[in-house]
């Protein structure tokens, strides 16, 4: 099991790594933040003497040991537009996110798992066609399209909700919504097939035949089985909880990492974005790890698979 | 930051947090306050006017917040007018000397003096010991750092932009200033007005521990002062109740950063907003459609222009750039994608420009005329080879359409131009490959016919130090334009600059003049200037 731990470990780390040096090297090569920054007509003198305080001069292999000397030292830079400190940029807008992704996974999980079992409990009833109808409307419906339909409806015509911001909890229920319905879509989907395939297989006939109540058929012997696939697919949710809101963000002007990402990658705030996408890439590696525990816990045989029994 | 209980949990309590904020910023009182969505409060996070020349800078520090001794007449004929200085004269040709107006408060409550002007103009916040043309630095002496702060090391080139030979600023007395210059220069009137040349407080900025911290709350004179700077997400000022103007007609101004043109005109529709900023021209009628609500439009002080490469074998030939100039249908343009709200120039000249009477009258933008462009270039032998187009995807409003446009109007007289779409302005810059045309915009900075047209396509501009143009008479003429303070000789530099330019030997093709649309409350009855800037002092709210 230790071995398992480091494997997978060493494994995240050289994740990390690999994505971080990637977005350093594609970062510098696909536009100057001197430019960018100081826009088209600065002087050549203020473009200078930026990329200078910068290092951006350097050849890329000296920025790179620069970065990852830095990176050993956990010191993550300082913002190029403002100077501030880049985690310090980045972990200020991580609440806001959280504030609306947490919430979204919640409704997630507590309504697309349920209706997804249900439907499949209950294949080919007028219920089952209504959710799978409903699961491919949630899902096929693009983020930025549900948005701004529902803020048609909520803000402009009823004048129920606000269209955008951050002034309070009500600000955050379109948000949410707009979240929520594709990832509810996507997870009654799974989790109906999933229930499916789990129903037909022998165990249950087995179970149903020894005269177990159909309660305890699904409780104990279905859903457990159809859990596997669930997980990895929450799994990713999780991984997203971070990085899983840039389009609503834009949509409803929500002050959090989505929004930061668009803005630092636009203006190349190299130390910025090489921040962000190194608290992307660790939450990621993380639900992953977790997902790869969760599956012992669900499933006996890769638990004594990892064991060696 | 460590994982510990402490941290975790306020890491928890401010996701909760963020949820639960106060509806703030409500309306309190007798004034009103207001909402204004833009997609981009500042650029580079920063209030400084030094750090933040944009468009979207000038819009939210002008006139609201920074002030200079004198001061452009928004809502006027954008020309000059009196601000914290009320007088001025010219002892010689390299030196103005101002009279400050007595009783003016900075936000901290302390008095504008001329100490607060000498630092305005110092080492220590702008020049970082950069040297003068032409000359040496006054008083460098005068300006030692109060604390250790990082200016931002594009500041003193920017500075030197706008003010390449000032020697520095004497206080003569405690309300008189004088700008010592190294050459003789007609236009300083004109660079103390340019975005840039405001008056910061000294003992603010001394007092701040470091540039960030200064940057994001700068006291000045303005009539609204900084509240609450959340970059990227809101700027919120409120009335400054001792403004030398008297008191502001707002309680609150908040700009809020709304990043898409349909969540702006959603949140304008709803109310929640009281303007929207930054509406492309096809948005325009289902606002103006709406109850309540109007559009308005105003020129600002840019123009789009196309500007050619030299350097490209086929555009090396002046009768093809011609060609160019005269195959474009700039009215169907501006019809077409601006609802014809925006007006074709004369040429790199703005109307303001006639307060200093250094406008040329009757020079025009070359005429439509497809024929002429076929004949120009048959008598230039070309043969269809293509001409690269780098294009960004809109930085400019309806610059792709444009492009396309430009595009099907140059085929129809023969010219072949491909469109090669680029991210950002490094990689319209790389000087790897054939550059062809590319898209530019030209802005009138100091009220002088030197911007844009020296600065941008003389000796020392973008376009002759990135290679794409030279021309030794331009350059001979420029020089005219920044050392004569003969009005009449600097006049028939700037007709013979327009002549070679536009022309003879081609640099651009104006396009048009550049607009902003603005959705508003029609309840509020507030005029939008011909600039970026809103101006929401007494005069302009509720006039």
């Amino acid at each position: 099991m230790l071995r398992f731990i480091f494997v997978k470990l060493a494994r995240a780390l050289l994740t990390i790594l690999l994505v971080m040096s990637f977005a350093f090297i594609v970062l510098r090569l696909s536009g100057d933040p001197a430019q960018i920054l100081l826009g088209p007509d600065a002087p050549q003198d203020a473009v200078d003497a930026f990329r200078a305080r910068w290092g951006l001069e350097d050849p890329l292999w000296q920025q790179y040991l620069a970065y990852l000397k830095q990176l050993a030292m956990f010191d993550f830079g300082v913002s190029m537009r403002d100077h501030s400190p880049a985690i310090q940029l980045v972990m200020e807008r991580v609440p806001a996110t959280l504030a609306l992704t947490i919430p979204a996974l919640m409704l997630k999980i507590c309504i697309g798992i349920p209706a997804g079992v249900y439907a499949a409990l209950h294949r080919e009833s007028v219920a089952d066609r209504g959710v799978i109808m409903l699961s491919i409307f949630g899902f096929t419906i693009p983020s930025f399209v549900l948005g701004l339909v529902l803020v048609l409806i909520f803000a402009v015509n009823l004048g129920w909700l606000p269209a955008g911001g951050q002034d309070g909890w009500h600000y955050a229920i379109l948000p949410i919504a707009t979240m929520s319905i594709g990832g509810i879509g996507i997870l009654a989907r799974f989790s109906r097939s999933a229930m499916i395939e789990v129903l037909g297989q022998p165990y249950i006939r087995t179970a149903m035949a020894k005269g177990l109540p159909w309660r305890d058929v699904v409780w104990k012997h279905a859903l457990p089985n159809a859990a596997v696939p669930i997980v990895t697919l929450i799994g990713f949710m999780v991984g997203a909880l971070i990085a899983g809101a840039v389009v609503v963000e834009s949509i409803f002007s929500w002050p959090g990492i989505g929004r930061l990402i668009v803005v630092s990658v636009a203006n190349r705030d190299l130390a910025v974005v090489q921040c962000i996408l190194l608290v992307i890439a660790a939450s990621m590696v993380m639900a992953n790890l977790l997902v790869d525990f969760a599956y012992g816990a669900l499933d006996p045989r890769l638990r004594s698979a990892r064991s060696g029994k | 930051m460590p994982i510990t209980r402490r941290n975790t949990l306020r890491f928890l309590g401010a996701a909760a947090g963020s949820l639960i904020l106060p509806r703030h910023l409500m309306a309190q009182g007798r004034h009103r306050s207001i909402t204004i969505a833009v997609q981009k409060i500042t650029n580079n996070n920063t209030l400084d006017v030094w750090n933040e020349q944009s468009n979207v800078g000038e819009r939210v520090f002008f006139p609201n917040l920074w002030e200079g001794l004198i001061l452009r007449d928004w809502m006027g004929n954008q020309g000059p007018v009196p601000g914290l200085a009320t007088e001025w004269s010219r002892p010689d040709d390299k030196t103005i000397e101002l009279k400050l107006r007595q009783g003016v408060r900075f936000h901290n409550g302390d008095e504008l003096t001329a100490e607060d002007v000498v630092f305005s103009f110092s080492d220590e916040r702008l020049f970082a010991g950069t040297e003068p043309a032409g000359g040496t630095t006054l008083y460098a002496e005068n300006f030692q750092p109060q604390n250790a702060k990082e200016l931002p090391a594009s500041i003193p080139g920017i500075a030197r932009r706008l003010w390449p030979a000032l020697r520095g600023v004497e206080a003569v007395d405690k309300y008189t200033v004088r700008f010592h210059n190294a050459t003789p220069d007609i236009t300083l009137e004109g660079r103390l007005y340019a975005f840039g040349s405001q008056i910061a407080n000294k003992r603010a900025w001394d007092e701040a521990a470091t540039y960030a911290d200064w940057a994001a709350k700068p006291v000045t004179t303005g009539p609204y002062m900084v509240e609450e700077f959340r970059p990227d997400v809101s700027l919120t000022m409120v009335a400054f109740e001792g403004y030398w103007g008297g008191r502001p007609p707002l309680e609150r101004i908040r700009f809020v950063e709304v990043p898409e043109v349909a969540s702006r005109v959603n949140g304008l529709l709803s109310g929640e907003y009281d303007f929207a900023c930054d509406l492309p021209p096809d948005q325009i009628a289902a606002i103006s459609a709406a109850p309540g609500l109007e559009v308005q439009s105003s020129t600002i002080w840019n123009h789009r222009v196309t500007t050619f490469n030299k350097q490209n074998e086929i555009l090396a030939d002046p009768l093809v750039r011609r060609a160019f100039t005269h195959s474009i249908d700039r009215q169907a343009i501006v019809d077409a994608l601006w609802g014809g709200d925006t007006v074709i120039p004369a040429g790199l000249q703005f109307e303001s420009f006639k307060t200093s009477d250094m406008f040329i009258d009757g020079w025009a933008v070359p005429e439509y005329d497809p024929e002429l462009a076929r004949d120009l270039l048959k008598q230039a032998g070309y043969k269809g080879d293509p001409i690269p187009y780098r294009l960004l995807n809109n930085y400019y409003t309806n610059q792709t359409p444009t492009a396309q446009v430009l595009v099907e109007m140059w085929k129809q007289v023969g010219l072949n131009v491909e469109i090669e779409m680029k991210e950002n302005w490094g990689q319209i810059h790389d000087p790897e490959g054939v550059k062809g045309v590319r898209d530019w915009s030209a802005s009138n900075n100091i009220n002088d016919p030197i911007t844009p047209m020296v600065v941008q396509f003389g000796p020392n501009g973008e376009a002759q130090q990135k290679r794409d143009y030279w021309n030794d008479e331009v350059n001979q003429l420029s020089v005219v334009m920044e050392t004569s303070v003969d009005p009449a000789e600097r006049k028939r530099a700037i007709a013979r600059l327009l002549e070679i330019t536009e022309r003879e030997d081609p640099a651009y093709t104006v396009l048009h003049q550049n607009a902003v649309f603005t959705g508003m409350k029609s309840e509020l009855n507030w005029k939008a200037a011909p600039a970026f800037a809103m101006d929401f002092r007494a005069s302009n709210w509720n006039a």
